[in-house]
C-alpha cells in the first residue's frame, strides 16, 4: 500500500479499560512524512489508540494494552523503554489548548530544558524562536514572549502548544482533535500549519470533522466500536469506501 | 385545552399566581440566609466586645514610685558586699525595708493615714520586694544610698484605677481597706502612682496566685512559638509529601482506600486522644521531657497532619488534568510534572490549609494538659540546651495559660485571661494575614 518508509506499525493491538474492551485487534501501518487522520464516531477508540502511540495511557491505572506498537521497528511497550524518552520523540497536541500558566517563552522552553537540549540561554532562545516560527506564531508572539501563554487567544494557544510539542524535536506528532475548541479561522490556520508540518514529521491527527480529514490528511483510518474498519488513501476512503459502515458514516447515517 | 389557550394569551405585565408564589419563596429563602449571617455576626461582635472590654485593661498596669533608703544594717549586716552573705536576706526582709521606705515617703509628703504599717505596706505588690532585691543584688553599691524606684501596686489598688474596685466593694473585701484607696488617691494626685502600658504582660513569666499584677505571658508566648516551629517543620514536609504521594503516585487500590478513609477519620479524632497518645509515645516511651514544647509540638503535629493532608490533596486534585497531560506530553517525568507544574499551582491552596492547621494547633489546649504543659513555669525555656536538647525545657502555651488563669481565685486574673485571649487572637490574625499575603504573592507569579 505504501512506498514511503513506515514510521509506526501496530500489530494486533487490544486496549482494555478495566473490563471494557476499547480497542479490538487493530493492525495499522503509518508512513513517515505524511498526515494520517483517524476518524470515527465518539467513543470509537480513535483517541485511545492515539494515546497508545506515546503511552499516555500509562497514566490511567485501569488501562491495559496488549499487542505490539513499533516505532522505527522498536517495540515501544518493551520493558526497557522509558515512556519519558518516548514522549520526547513522539510529541502530542491535545484537544483543548493547554498551555502551562507560564510565559510564552517558558512554555516552549520547558521541553528543551528538561531534556537538556540547550547548553546555554542563547541556544535556548534559538530553539524557542525556531519552534514558534514552525508553529506560525513567531510574528504574533515575538514582542510578548514574557507574557503568560494563557493570555493568548484560543487559536494562538493551540499554536503555542504545537510550538511546545515541536520544541523537543519529535519525529512523530500526535494531535487529538486539535481544532475542536477553535473557531473556523483559527481552524484554518492550524490546518495550514499541519500542511506545513507534513514535510518534517509523521503527523497523526484525530478529528471529528470529516471535512478536515479530507482537507489535511493523506491517509485516513476509520474506527468504529473499537475496530479499525477501513484504512487507506483519504481520497479513496471518501469517494469509494469499501466497507458499508464507512460509507454510512461518511454519508452521515451513523455517528 | 382551554387551560393552555388561556396561558398563551396572558399578559407579561401581570404576574400569575405561580410566579408570585415562587418569588415569595425566594424572598423567604434570602431572608433565612440573611438572618443566619446576622446571627453569626452579632455573636462575633458580642464575643469580641466582651473579650476586649474585660481584656484590654490587662495591657495597663498601676505602678508607684518610692524613694527610699537602703540601710546597710538590714541588707548587708557584715558590710562586705559579699553576694553569698547578701542572699541570706530574703524578700521578707526587703519587703520590710521597702514598706518602711513607703511609710517614710508618705510622712514626708504629709499624707495622713489611719492605717497600720502592715496595711500601708500592702499597697505594694508582693512582687515589688523581689524587684528591689534583684536590683540590689545586681548592684550592691546601692546599699547605704537613697534610691528612687518604680514598683508594681497591689492587684486591688490596680483594680481601683481600672474601675474594678471602689470604696463600697473595698468595705466588703478582706484584701483591701478603703484607707488604702485614700493613700492611692493621694499618691496619684502627686503623680507618684500612675498606670502605664504593661510591657510585662507580654514579656514577664507567670506569677503566683498572690500576685496577679505581676503575671505575664512571656513563657507562654515563647512556648507557643516553639511549638508552632516544631509543627511547621515536621507537619509541613510530612503532610505535603504524604498528600503528593497519595494524590499523584499511589496506585488506586484497597490499601490506599483504607489509608484515605483513615486520614479522614483521624481529622475527626478528639484532640485529647492525641494528648494520651503523646503521653504514651513521646514521654513514656521516647523519654522526652514532659511539659516541653518539643513534645507539645509533636502532639500537635499528629493532630494537625490529617488537617493539612486533606486540604493539600484537595488543592492538588483541583489542578486541571490538562496541565499534567501537557507536561507528560513533552516528556516530563512524573516527578517533574508534579514539582514543576502541579505543586506550584496547588501551592496557594496547600499553604492556606497549612496555616489554618497551624491556627488550630495554636489554639489547642486539651492535649497539652495531658503532657504537663499546664505546669507553673517561671523560667523562660531555652530553644536549645545540651541537657534537654532542642525545645526540651519546660514551658506553657498561650491557650493553656488562659485555662490556667481562669482557674485562679483572684478576680484580677479574669482580666489577665481575657488579655491572653486577645494576644492569642492577634497571633491568629498575624498568621492569617501571612497566609493571604503569601497566597497573593504566589498567585501573581503566574
Amino acid at each position: 500500500m505504501t512506498k514511503l518508509p513506515i514510521k509506526i506499525s501496530a500489530k494486533n493491538v487490544d486496549v482494555f479499560y478495566g473490563a471494557a474492551h476499547a480497542i479490538k485487534s487493530v493492525d495499522v501501518e503509518i508512513a513517515d512524512k505524511m498526515v494520517t487522520s483517524f476518524i470515527g464516531p465518539s467513543g470509537c477508540g480513535k483517541s485511545t489508540f492515539l494515546r497508545c502511540i506515546n503511552r499516555m495511557n500509562d497514566t490511567i491505572d485501569v488501562c491495559r494494552v496488549t499487542g505490539d506498537i513499533m516505532i522505527d521497528m522498536e517495540d515501544i511497550y518493551d520493558r526497557r523503554v522509558d515512556p519519558v524518552q518516548l514522549r520526547a520523540k513522539v510529541g502530542m497536541v491535545f484537544q483543548k489548548p493547554n498551555p502551562f500558566p507560564k510565559s510564552i517563552y517558558d512554555n516552549v522552553a520547558y521541553g528543551p530544558k528538561i531534556h537538556g537540549m540547550a547548553r546555554n540561554k542563547l541556544e535556548l532562545d534559538e530553539i524557542v524562536e525556531k519552534s514558534l516560527r514552525r508553529a506560525a506564531l513567531w510574528d504574533e508572539a515575538k514582542d510578548r514572549l514574557q507574557e503568560p501563554g494563557t493570555g493568548l487567544s484560543g487559536g494562538q494557544q493551540q499554536r503555542l502548544c504545537i510550538a511546545r510539542a515541536v520544541a523537543t524535536e519529535p519525529e512523530v506528532l500526535l494531535m487529538d482533535e486539535p481544532c475542536s475548541a477553535l473557531d473556523p479561522i483559527a481552524t484554518a490556520q492550524i490546518e495550514q500549519l499541519i500542511d506545513e508540518l507534513r514535510s518534517s514529521y509523521c503527523v497523526v491527527i484525530v478529528t471529528h470533522s470529516m471535512a478536515q480529514a479530507s482537507r489535511v490528511s493523506d491517509r485516513t483510518a476509520f474506527f468504529h466500536l473499537g475496530e479499525l474498519v477501513e484504512y487507506g488513501y483519504t481520497s479513496h476512503i471518501f469517494t469509494n469506501p469499501s466497507d458499508k459502515r464507512t460509507e454510512s458514516y461518511i454519508t452521515g447515517r451513523i455517528g | 385545552m382551554n387551560l393552555y389557550h388561556s396561558k398563551i394569551h396572558r399578559s407579561l405585565l401581570v404576574k400569575d399566581a405561580r410566579t408570585q408564589q415562587r418569588n415569595n419563596a425566594e424572598l423567604r429563602f434570602r431572608a433565612y440566609g440573611l438572618t443566619a449571617v446576622s446571627v453569626g455576626i452579632v455573636a462575633l461582635v458580642i464575643l469580641l466586645v466582651s473579650i476586649f472590654t474585660s481584656g484590654m485593661t490587662a495591657f495597663q498596669q498601676t505602678k508607684l514610685q518610692v524613694t527610699l533608703e537602703l540601710p546597710e544594717a538590714k541588707l548587708d549586716k557584715k558590710g562586705q558586699r559579699d553576694l553569698v552573705a547578701m542572699k541570706k536576706v530574703t524578700t521578707i526582709g526587703y519587703f520590710k525595708v521597702l514598706g518602711d521606705g513607703l511609710i517614710a515617703q508618705l510622712e514626708r509628703l504629709g499624707i495622713e493615714t489611719g492605717l497600720k504599717a502592715k496595711e500601708v505596706r500592702e499597697i505594694l505588690s508582693k512582687e515589688s520586694a523581689a524587684t528591689l532585691r534583684n536590683a540590689v543584688l545586681a548592684d550592691p553599691s546601692l546599699i547605704g544610698s537613697t534610691v528612687t524606684m518604680e514598683f508594681l501596686a497591689n492587684g486591688r489598688i490596680d483594680g481601683y484605677f481600672k474601675g474594678r474596685v471602689d470604696r463600697a466593694s473595698a468595705q466588703l473585701d478582706k484584701n483591701v481597706e478603703p484607707g488604702q484607696l485614700d493613700i492611692a488617691d493621694a499618691l496619684a494626685e502627686r503623680r507618684l502612682m500612675y498606670t502605664r502600658f504593661n510591657f510585662n504582660f507580654i514579656l514577664a513569666p507567670d506569677a503566683s496566685d498572690q500576685r496577679p499584677e505581676a503575671a505575664g505571658l512571656g513563657v507562654a508566648i515563647l512556648g507557643s512559638i516553639y511549638m508552632m516551629l516544631v509543627v511547621l517543620f515536621v507537619a509541613l514536609p510530612v503532610g505535603v509529601a504524604a498528600s503528593i504521594y497519595l494524590e499523584e503516585f499511589a496506585p488506586k487500590n484497597r490499601l490506599t482506600d483504607v489509608i484515605e478513609v483513615n486520614i479522614s477519620n483521624l481529622a475527626a479524632v478528639p484532640s485529647i486522644v492525641y494528648g494520651i497518645l503523646g503521653l504514651a509515645i513521646f514521654i513514656n516511651m521516647a523519654q522526652f521531657n514532659q511539659s516541653s514544647p518539643l513534645v507539645g509540638g509533636l502532639v500537635l503535629t499528629l493532630m494537625t497532619l490529617p488537617r493539612i493532608i486533606i486540604p493539600a490533596r484537595a488543592a492538588l486534585k483541583s489542578v486541571p488534568p490538562s496541565i499534567r497531560d501537557a507536561a507528560l506530553g513533552v516528556g516530563a517525568s512524573r516527578m517533574q510534572t508534579v514539582l514543576h507544574h502541579v505543586l506550584p499551582l496547588a501551592a496557594p491552596g496547600i499553604l492556606t490549609g497549612v496555616i489554618i492547621g497551624l491556627g488550630q494547633a495554636l489554639g489547642e489546649t486539651a492535649p497539652l494538659l495531658l503532657i504537663g504543659m499546664v505546669a507553673f513555669v517561671r523560667e523562660y525555656p531555652a530553644a536549645f540546651t545540651s541537657d534537654s536538647g532542642l525545645f526540651g525545657e519546660a514551658s506553657t502555651a498561650l491557650p493553656v495559660q488562659v485555662f490556667n488563669w481562669t482557674q485562679r481565685a483572684d478576680p484580677s486574673f479574669v482580666e489577665r485571661a481575657s488579655g491572653a485571649i486577645i494576644v492569642l487572637l492577634v497571633f491568629l490574625l498575624i498568621m492569617n494575614a501571612l497566609a493571604i499575603f503569601l497566597r497573593r504573592r504566589y498567585e501573581r507569579r503566574w
